[in-house]
């Protein structure tokens, strides 16, 4: 049965890569499938240099505010289409302005690709004489899967060890939000985390936990309600001293 | 009452409270609550999935991504599928469930299913909801298996739903079942369209309840199923 553009995309898949965030920054990005009347878009897909998942710090926007304002008509339509085959009726009154809500939220949910970690640390690293653990933790996260576009919702927990340079401390919590507002897996969200508080501070050492409930798993699928999935990063000492690690873990859980 | 006014004797304590609502103006409520008719002939059709996939292709275009990334590839039809369980009472009826689950008990006591849990999707985000149910009723001669009340909760939360509206469907549904004395159904649940977006407040939760019957004139019946679902 013809499936439309999805069949079409499909076969034009480059090869398998591994990447962060899921592409290779030297690949070309594939031909955009047939779409009606769309303007020809800048390369959208980060092409940084060959070292990987180690460019968050030069990453580039895949997104703008205009993006949003052109692509909304079109999410929009997808979520009528979505509401139609349902069974639903988007002409009812609690539906009308569904479509439009739904990509909106959604675009909220999506907002990290706006945002750099560039814009949001600039200014606040600071030099400080302190060499002993910083740690923010119960940092509410709030993320959507990439699997199944289900949220999966928890708290992220981030310790450091400053070598001369601390951070503004609201500023871990706004790494968490343009990393975790986006199409997620929640091993990456927790490396590019770690990943990216390393590149702005070259820290010492940088441990940081996820903990969270994924309700692809909760509202479907397996259906286990009360399951939580914990990932974490070590990175520097945090990854080779025990004790500092030993450190860092009773202090998130006190 | 209606049904004192034309000489019958009305059932222990009271005439359900519905005296008021003739049962086919019930009936006509709880039809404009049941798109499922039209959504099991398109189900039967089965050919749904293609135009959902598609749909979700597009989201992921819209939203900036690449749809071609390994992470990404079936995530169309994975997201298809899931918003299809998610909306699945719709392909579902009370009838079904229920035909075989009513028993004739010589029971009069308030009988109370409370903590199920219940996940729902806002039909004005499309963004999950969740919470508990707490579900009493006071039986007439007839109980209902606790599964069955269960399932009906399932079968009204797997739609798009406003909780206000859950909760009624409810309790309509299980006096139309068993036409007790009265029923109480309760509502906590936590909406992710305020935690994730908008107003963005974590710990805020909705409640919402629909009292029928007994449950709604005494306010001691009132008082002791809130008492017991409390603790």
């Amino acid at each position: 049965m013809e499936t439309g553009k999805l069949g079409a995309l499909r076969e034009q898949l480059p090869p398998r890569t591994v990447s962060c965030n899921g592409y290779a920054p030297e690949e070309k990005p594939p031909p955009p499938p047939p779409a009606p009347s769309r303007p020809l878009e800048k390369p959208r897909y980060s092409q940084g240099t060959s070292s990987q998942c180690l460019d968050s710090w030069k990453e580039e926007r895949t997104r703008s505010e205009e993006d949003n304002e052109m692509n909304l008509p079109s999410l929009a339509a997808a979520y009528t289409t979505i509401l139609r085959s349902l069974g639903e009726d988007p002409e009812r009154q609690g539906l009308l302005r569904t479509p439009w809500r739904a990509a909106t939220a959604m675009q909220f949910f999506t907002k990290g690709y706006q945002e750099t970690i560039s814009d949001v640390l600039n200014d606040a690293i600071f030099d400080e004489d302190h060499d002993e653990m910083v740690i923010v933790k119960d940092i509410d996260m709030f993320s959507l899967c990439e699997h199944h576009l289900v949220p999966f919702v928890g708290k992220v927990h981030i310790g450091y060890l400053p070598n001369k340079q601390v951070l503004g401390l609201s500023k871990l919590a706004r790494i968490v939000e343009i990393y975790s507002r986006r199409l997620q897996v929640q091993e990456r969200l927790t490396k590019q985390i770690a990943v990216a508080i390393t590149e702005a501070l070259r820290p010492t050492g940088v441990g940081v936990v996820i903990e969270a409930t994924h309700m692809c798993m909760v509202m479907r699928g397996v259906q286990k309600m009360n399951s939580k999935t914990v990932t974490s990063t070590m990175l520097g000492v945090f990854r080779e001293d025990a004790k500092t690690r030993e450190e860092f873990l009773t202090l998130i859980r006190s | 009452m209606a049904c004192q006014a034309a000489g019958e004797e009305p059932p222990r304590p009271c005439c359900n409270g519905y005296s008021e609502l003739p049962s086919a103006e019930v009936r006509r409520a709880l039809a404009q609550y049941r798109p499922e008719k039209r959504s099991r002939e398109a189900a039967a059709e089965g050919g749904e999935l293609p135009a959902l996939e598609d749909a979700y292709l597009s989201i992921l275009e819209g939203l900036g991504e690449n749809p071609a990334r390994q992470g990404l590839r079936l995530t169309p039809r994975r997201a298809a599928k899931a918003m299809q369980f998610l909306t699945k009472g719709y392909q579902e009826t009370i009838e079904d469930i229920l035909n075989d689950a009513v028993f004739d008990e010589d029971h009069d006591e308030m009988v109370i299913v409370k903590d199920i849990d219940m996940f729902s999707l806002c039909e004005h985000h499309l963004v999950p909801f969740f919470g508990k149910v707490h579900i009493g009723y006071l039986p007439i001669k007839k109980v209902v298996g606790l599964s069955k009340l269960a399932r009906i909760v399932e079968i009204f939360s797997r739609r798009l739903q406003v909780q206000e509206r859950l909760t009624r469907q409810i309790a309509l549904a299980i006096t139309e079942a068993l036409k007790p004395a009265g029923v109480a159904v309760i509502i906590e649940a936590s909406h992710m369209c305020m935690v994730m977006r908008g107003v963005q407040k974590m710990n805020s939760r909705t409640i919402t309840s629909t009292m029928l019957g007994v449950l709604r004139e005494d306010p001691k019946t009132r008082e002791e199923f809130l008492t017991l679902i409390k603790n």
